[in-house]
């Protein structure tokens, strides 16, 4: 019955927010000041064309009730609306992309969490924070994602899978090595150490136990990081997958795909999340964000 | 040995010479010397020139005095709308606070670049590269507020529940009256918030610049010089290419090194 419950609520709270996150992206792109313009209207051939289609679209989003209702009727009937780019349903464009942004995440994340989750039960046993851990960490979290992907392409070593896994293991190693290292601290763990009871046996009964809901947690904040970490990956590795999509997209004014692909990854995050309280979903926030 | 004093001295060292740099007389970061281009180091260029023959020293100089002024400008809005938003959630009627918890937790669901790109993308086209740089971090402040707003919320909850609150509150004082009184309480928590969103947004910065949707040229942007590395033909002409990178990198050690644990 609880579970039920709980499970409710977090279904209730996803749709909630995908609500939000569709109508605060659809308010956003329709109130922009760049709204209904185009590219090609600065090119003679095709201005014509592009004002006509304009004017229909000008036609169709009056209102952001009108469009919101137009964009979920569009996503029910599976095709998520037209691409001003390509002229095709955008659910055909990004279909097939999601299994190689997918296959992309997933073995990123693999590689991220083995690195961190090693690396941080390691650095955490010693008595103070060793820099031989943290400063490979910190310095990793201080090369920005583009500038990795593209030092990696011109060294020829490493692909999109070691970039993004090496960004993320470095933001989990800090994350969980506080948690460990908080929980290794605890007075009834340091009285236990002293007793000369094997670390092995107090991490696996007593630590870990402790630290689950941070590893738990760990899913979707590392997933929103994956994802934003996915476009400069992916462009720059010429991946193509989601990322890339909507970087184009992007570059081409092509709003019905990059809202698209922004409804796809909030979706992803928020079905990603585990059913936490509210303070510890704060406090998780927190911390990786100190992190 | 105390790292943090140390890295602000040598941030400061860092802001001071780029200042002096980028408005030195005769310096300009968007002065072109069309029979310079690609140029190694030397008196005049003392870090060679780019594809177009502008001076690299003083084009980096200025990137970094734009990115920090800029990202700082933004960590300022983000901290004082979380502070704002966190505030009323917590010392707010209930309803208000949850509305402004499931706005966060909206915000929170979605990856920062892609609703940057979004919102960098439907500008006009016209947009001048100052009105674009504004936009940008504008765009970061606004996107950034939702993970601090939930600190200071979970900060001003427990403020709330302390015992001097209890006694203001039996005391009979009035709600603003009673925020007044939070609000200084909060600003140790604000000002780590603050420092912390600095090196976040300046990587932002970075990465949505490196895929041409940053800082519009001539301004100088880290971004827009991390594009360089595109340039096979340069990798090869001078190593200088690499200057705008390695200095990155170490005003974002220096910047996390001072936001630490303050």
């Amino acid at each position: 019955m609880r579970i039920g419950l709980a499970v409710a609520q977090w279904l209730s709270r996803t749709i909630v927010i995908l609500l939000l996150v569709i109508i605060g992206t659809t308010a956003l792109v329709r109130y922009a000041p760049g709204y209904l313009t185009d590219e090609r209207e600065m090119e003679a051939p095709y201005a014509q064309e592009a004002r006509a289609e304009l004017s229909v679209e000008a036609a169709q989003s009056r209102s952001i009730g009108h469009m919101v209702t137009a964009e979920i009727a569009s996503w029910a009937h599976g095709s998520g609306g037209i691409s001003r780019q390509y002229g095709v349903p955008v659910s055909q464009l990004i279909l097939p992309r999601l299994a190689v942004s997918g296959a992309l995440l997933l073995r990123s994340l693999l590689l991220a969490w083995t690195l961190a989750i090693f690396g941080s039960l390691v650095a955490s046993a010693g008595r103070k924070p060793s820099l031989v851990w943290r400063a490979p960490a910190t310095l990793l979290l201080a090369i920005p994602t583009a500038a990795l992907a593209t030092l990696c392409l011109i060294s020829d070593h490493g692909g999109p899978v070691l970039v993004m896994g090496l960004l993320l293991a470095a933001r989990d190693f800090k994350f969980l090595e506080r948690a460990l290292r908080k929980s290794w601290l605890e007075p009834h763990l340091l009285h236990a150490r002293a007793q000369g009871i094997p670390a092995a046996r107090l991490l696996r009964f007593h630590v870990l136990p402790d630290i689950a809901p941070q590893l738990a947690a760990l899913v979707p904040l590392s997933l929103v990081t994956a994802l934003s970490a996915l476009v400069p990956v992916e462009v720059i590795f010429n991946v193509q997958g989601l990322g890339a999509l909507a970087w184009n997209a992007a570059m081409n004014r092509d709003l019905p795909v990059l809202l698209a692909a922004t409804m796809v990854m909030a979706l992803a995050v928020t079905l990603s999340g585990p059913l936490p309280s509210r303070p510890n979903r704060a406090d998780d926030a927190v911390e990786w964000t100190r992190a | 040995m105390r790292i943090k004093p140390i890295a602000a001295w040598l941030l400061t060292a860092l802001i001071v010479a780029a200042a002096i740099i980028a408005t030195a007389p005769g310096s300009s970061y968007s002065r072109q010397d069309r029979g310079l281009p690609f140029a190694e180091a030397s008196r005049a260029h003392p870090a060679g020139t780019d594809a177009l023959g502008r001076d690299r020293m003083v084009r980096v100089s200025a990137a970094l005095l734009l990115s920090l002024a800029g990202s700082m400008a933004a960590s300022a809005i983000t901290t004082a709308a979380a502070a704002g938003v966190g505030a009323l959630a917590a010392f707010g009627p209930a309803g208000c606070g949850w509305l402004a918890l499931l706005v966060c937790d909206a915000f929170l669901a979605l990856p920062w670049l892609f609703l940057l790109m979004m919102v960098r993308s439907i500008l006009p086209l016209t947009t001048s590269p100052a009105d674009s740089a504004a936009v940008t971090f504008l765009v970061l402040a606004a996107l950034g507020w939702p993970a601090c707003a939930r600190a200071v919320y979970r900060g001003a909850l427990h403020l709330k529940r302390s015992g001097w609150m209890l006694h203001a509150r039996s005391a009979g004082l009035r709600p603003h009256q009673i925020v007044r009184a939070a609000i200084p309480n909060l600003a140790p928590l604000l000002l780590p918030q603050f420092l912390v969103s600095i090196p976040a947004f300046v990587i932002a910065e970075a990465n949505l610049g490196a895929l041409g949707l940053g800082v519009g040229e001539p301004l100088p942007s880290w971004g827009g010089m991390l594009l360089e590395l595109d340039n096979s033909a340069m990798l090869l002409e001078t190593r200088w290419v690499y200057l705008p990178i390695l200095l990155l990198v170490a005003v974002l050690l220096l910047l996390e090194a001072v936001a630490v644990e303050v």
